[in-house]
């Protein structure tokens, strides 16, 4: 059973003139992926941030079953960051960043060569971080979101710098972590990457929440679950009967209706009701980014 | 903040910065001690300042400890070690703490070095050299110098955290800006931290320092001076950290 694993509050927060976050609030649950879009500059950073106790919020608060960050008796055990632009120093090797970072947690040094397996890094180890690809510094830095063993996780757009089997990895390794009960909240520009791996959506736009639940959901829309049906011969009547009925009735295209809001089982009966013989009966389902850019209102 | 310690230790002895710098410091030391020991002529009372304080860590611990704390924004490290350690002020005083501990294991370091050549230089000359006694106590007042420029370097990284800016602002007050004062202002300079207080701890002789007539502070008392300048910078420091957003 899911239980709240990271809630944000009314949270606001001004930079000058510019708001960047405002009264934002959401949960996110154990044993569940997290997608949390946005266009760029829509506050998905700098919400992490604040949870993670570097952006002091000007209102509201984000806090982990409760607890800010700050107050968290074991941090780095209890949550695991990635956040864009992870940085290194250039010179210190791989090994030693995370030697470091286990130190300063007061983690066993012996994490450190588990991590850097886990990620694939154990061969690159001891190579300083400058001469390290893109993708390499990713999988580095999820290492040291991995050496506490957290309880919840927080990438923001981890996918960034990887390759495709980098990709499937990430995937691999966000769902398995959901599956053993952790919470995952991933920002990601990368609509059709989030689709196949997270259960809830948050999607935000200039700092103001548009919409939040499991997936499924958010793809129906405002409006609903959306059917398309077409009927054999008598597609005028069925339609007459579906106004009817009250339901509101769009024309799609080659004869066939558009009917949002009502479950195609509901329009079936409908149709079997008046004896009108059906070629097709399908709910449509919205693609993620057809959603995202309806809720954002175009924006990318 | 053992553990804060730790890390913020292997931090340090994990760049090849400090490695390097280490050696110039024990190399520059070792040159300038072996110079002295070789080409004057001290005297029994001379001896102990002249050559065993040529211990040059104040300079490089100073400098390592803006390039450490000022590296964080840098290289923008700072967000995974305040991951790791949220509460900023026990950051901040592991760092100060570090440095502290680098200046003075660097300083003992180079101390004992120079006395090992130095005691070798002027033996071979026949010339005075100064008891076991007070040439343990002089290379304890170095590492207690070299300790308290550290911390003062990190918490002067954490107001100015453009790197360029606060090594060049640190050298120019040091060469420059101190050295004035001590000769135009001797009753101020001796306050000065790279240059009248150091040279207070160390005991060394105010005309060592660029001016006969300015009555340096007693070690304890220049110590404690000092101190007082590691905190006068420490507390808008770590006040400064606490407030700022890390985007």
């Amino acid at each position: 059973m899911s239980s709240t694993a990271i809630q944000f509050e009314g949270l606001s927060k001004r930079f000058g003139k510019v708001e960047a976050v405002k009264d934002l609030s959401f949960a996110v649950e154990s044993g569940r992926v997290t997608g949390f879009l946005g266009p760029n500059g829509a506050g998905k950073s700098t919400t992490l941030r604040i949870l993670l106790g570097l952006v002091h919020p000007n209102a509201g608060k984000a806090s982990f079953d409760g607890v800010g960050y700050e107050r968290l008796p074991h941090p780095s055990a209890h949550v695991g960051a990635v956040l864009e632009e992870a940085s290194f120093h250039p010179g210190r090797s791989g090994r030693n960043h995370l030697r470091v970072l286990a130190a300063a947690g007061g983690h066993p040094e012996a994490r450190v060569a588990e991590v850097l397996e886990q990620v694939g890094l154990s061969g690159a180890a001891d190579r300083r971080v400058k001469g390290y690809s893109m993708g390499m510094r990713q999988r580095l830095a999820i290492a040291a979101a991995l050496l506490g063993d957290p309880e919840v996780l927080i990438l923001d757009e981890p996918t960034n710098g990887l390759d495709p089997p980098g990709i499937r990895w990430m995937r691999d390794l966000v769902r398995a972590e959901a599956g053993r009960g952790r919470a995952v909240l991933v920002s990601s520009h990368l609509l059709s990457e989030v689709a196949q791996s997270v259960d809830d959506v948050v999607v935000i736009s200039h700092g103001v929440l548009r919409a939040s639940g499991p997936l499924a959901g958010v793809l129906g829309g405002s409006d609903g679950p959306i059917t398309r049906v077409r009927a054999i011969e008598d597609g005028d009547r069925l339609a007459a009967a579906l106004r009817g009925a009250g339901h509101t009735v769009n024309g799609g295209e080659s004869g066939s209706l558009l009917v949002p809001g009502t479950p195609p089982e509901a329009v079936g009966r409908l149709a079997a009701g008046e004896g009108v013989a059906l070629a097709e009966l399908v709910a449509v389902s919205r693609s993620l980014e057809e959603v995202f850019f309806e809720l954002t209102g175009g924006e990318s | 903040m053992t553990a804060l310690l730790r890390a913020e230790l292997l931090k340090l002895r994990t760049t090849r910065t400090f490695i390097a710098l280490t050696l110039v410091a024990v190399g520059t030391s070792l040159l300038i001690a072996s110079l002295v020991s070789a080409l004057s002529e001290p005297t029994q009372e001379s001896v102990l300042t002249d050559v065993f304080t040529a211990d040059t860590s104040g300079l490089f611990i100073v400098v390592l400890a803006i390039v450490g704390i000022t590296g964080e924004w840098r290289h923008r490290t700072i967000t995974s070690s305040l991951l790791a350690a949220p509460d900023r002020l026990r950051f901040l005083a592991a760092k100060t703490l570090a440095f502290a501990a680098a200046g003075a294991l660097l300083s003992l370091l180079i101390s004992i070095s120079i006395s090992i050549v130095g005691m070798a230089i002027l033996s071979g000359r026949n010339l005075p050299t100064p008891g076991l006694g007070e040439l343990i106590v002089q290379i304890l007042r170095n590492a207690e110098a070299a300790a308290l420029v550290g911390g003062f370097g990190v918490a002067l990284g954490s107001l100015v955290r453009n790197q360029p800016t606060a090594i060049v602002g640190v050298l120019v007050a040091g060469f420059a800006i101190e050295p004035t004062i001590i000769a135009l202002a001797p009753d101020f300079g001796r306050f000065t931290p790279f240059t009248g207080l150091t040279a207070g701890v160390q005991s060394i002789p105010a005309g060592d320092v660029g001016n006969d007539d300015m009555h340096l502070l007693s070690p304890g008392l220049a110590a404690l001076a000092l101190l007082g300048w590691v905190a006068l910078a420490f507390v808008p420091g770590v006040t400064l950290l606490r407030r700022r957003d890390l985007n």
